[in-house]
């Protein structure tokens, strides 16, 4: 293909001493085929000018049928001087995108964080536009290791301008619940005991007795028959009634951002990290909400370097408005629940009672909640020769 | 010193082998010949071959020849017998 070939027929007396010629030049001959008084063959271009001479010796006479290649195609386009230098600054450019990374792709992140990864990648030199040739794997992958602990292996894999990147983030070995060394349960707020599931330890408050903030519920110190003391590991599930309270507050007057009909979009080219702006809008508000997409080609799978951001813009016109009962007493509500959701996600909530109140342009909503939870928290206890054991000791009915 | 004849008729087999083409036959469909010497004649029907000690009859339909060098060619077709005029 790059040397080009001739199609051409032999008519003479003797084709076959053609062939006898060509070979003993050391001509190449291939796709010969005989029809009637000739044949047709095909030759390599340059071969074909060489042996024009001695067919005529030969006593045969040659015509070209079919030329192809790539001397042909240049011979045809040769008045064409765009086409050839577009094809030139094709394969220049093919060669030069080469040189760069298009894509990086990350695999394995369990813990840490996509963005967080990449801005690491980036600080070490990999990021989408780095220069191949620069960029040494091996040491990229240590270096990354070492700067943070969490990642246990790495390799860095480049196959064309595509980089892989396999992570495998630490173990971390679980955390070994201490049950050996000597301590008591205690209470971690006020409440009413409901149940009490001790595994371990003797236990010193009887189900439905008030407890206060720290008190002891299930001691660590058993005693036996003899009056020996030991100390063991308490162990319970000490499940109360407790009351919580809680308050929010709400201005009577509120500011709102709300959208309104101005809009904007902004677009850029985004060419291997280069971000060039080829459309400008703004908002005149001060205050306003955008959303960002990427778009990224990826013919066959293949992520181009190239893509388009586009940023929506939406202004934000300030609203001044004031609350009524109604809609102050939902709002609180809303909070209320979220409070519910997030801080009493481990209580059974029983009931619950709301009082709203409305002093100063100040709405107020105070919730109080009955609950079931676990209050119990382990105490080490000290085992020094000085320390005194004796209010860990359970109290026994059976005194004499 | 006399040779030994059973020798003597091994070393001239062995030698004889060194000149002979080397003819290889893909099914009756393509032929392979090295250390040509040229081509007698060339139709769609029949192949002659010259070898230097031998000429290689090649009969046959539709027969090409798919590729020359100087030194072997290979011929493309039904190829339907195969003779040798020493």
């Amino acid at each position: 293909m790059l040397r080009g070939w001739v199609e051409f027929s032999v008519c003479g007396k003797y084709p076959e001493r053609f062939i006898n010629i060509t070979s003993r030049h050391r001509v190449r001959l291939w796709k010969v085929r005989r029809s009637d008084d000739r044949f047709t063959a095909c030759m390599y271009r340059s071969d074909y000018r060489r042996i024009r001479p001695l067919a005529r010796g030969a006593g045969v006479r040659l015509k070209v049928m079919q030329k192809g290649g790539l001397p042909t195609l240049l011979y045809r386009y040769r008045e064409r001087v765009g086409i050839l230098i577009g094809a030139c600054a094709f394969v220049l450019s093919i060669f030069v995108m080469s040189l760069f990374i298009w894509s990086v792709d990350i695999t394995g992140l369990e813990t840490v964080s996509r963005s967080e990864m990449n801005d690491v990648l980036r600080n070490h030199g990999l990021y989408i536009g780095a220069f191949k040739p620069l960029l040494d794997y091996q040491r990229l992958a240590r270096d990354v290791m070492i700067e943070r602990h969490e990642i246990g292996w790495m390799a860095v894999n480049v196959t064309g301008s595509y980089a892989s990147v396999e992570i495998k983030e630490e173990a971390v070995p679980p955390e070994v619940d201490d049950v050996y060394s000597p301590c008591n349960v205690k209470a971690r707020s006020d409440g009413v005991i409901v149940r009490i599931e001790a595994a371990e330890g003797e236990t010193v408050v009887m189900e439905g007795s008030g407890v206060i903030e720290g008190q002891l519920i299930v001691s660590g110190i058993r005693t036996d028959e003899k009056g020996t003391h030991r100390l063991v590991h308490a162990d319970a599930r000490v499940m109360a009634r407790t009351m919580r309270q809680a308050s929010f507050s709400m201005k009577e007057q509120m500011k709102l951002l709300r959208p309104n009909a101005e809009e904007a979009e902004r677009r850029e080219l985004n060419f291997l990290g280069l971000r060039l702006p080829y459309r400008v809008g703004a908002v005149d508000s001060p205050n306003a909400v955008s959303n960002t997409t990427t778009e990224v080609p990826a013919p066959l799978g293949i992520t181009l370097p190239i893509g388009v951001v586009t940023d929506h813009v939406s202004a934000l016109s300030e609203e001044e408005i004031i609350l009524d009962d109604n809609s102050a007493e939902e709002l609180l509500a809303r909070e209320a629940q979220l409070y519910e959701v997030f801080a009493l996600q481990n209580c059974a909530i029983e009931s619950r009672e709301y009082h709203m109140e409305h002093n100063g342009g100040v709405y107020t909503l105070y919730a109080t909640y009955t609950c079931v939870e676990d209050i119990a928290y382990t105490e080490p206890i000290g085992t020094d020769e000085n320390t005194d054991l004796t209010p860990y000791v359970a109290p026994t009915e059976n005194k004499k | 010193m006399k040779e030994h004849p059973k020798e003597t008729k091994r070393k001239t087999s062995f030698l004889s082998t060194l000149n002979a083409p080397c003819i290889e036959l893909s099914g009756n469909r393509e032929l392979l010949i090295e250390g040509s010497k040229g081509v007698l004649s060339y139709s769609a029907d029949s192949v002659r071959v010259n070898t230097g000690g031998m000429i290689v009859n090649i009969a046959g339909r539709e027969l090409d020849l798919r590729c020359i060098s100087d030194s072997a060619l290979i011929i493309d077709g039904f190829i339907m017998s195969l003779s040798f005029t020493v």
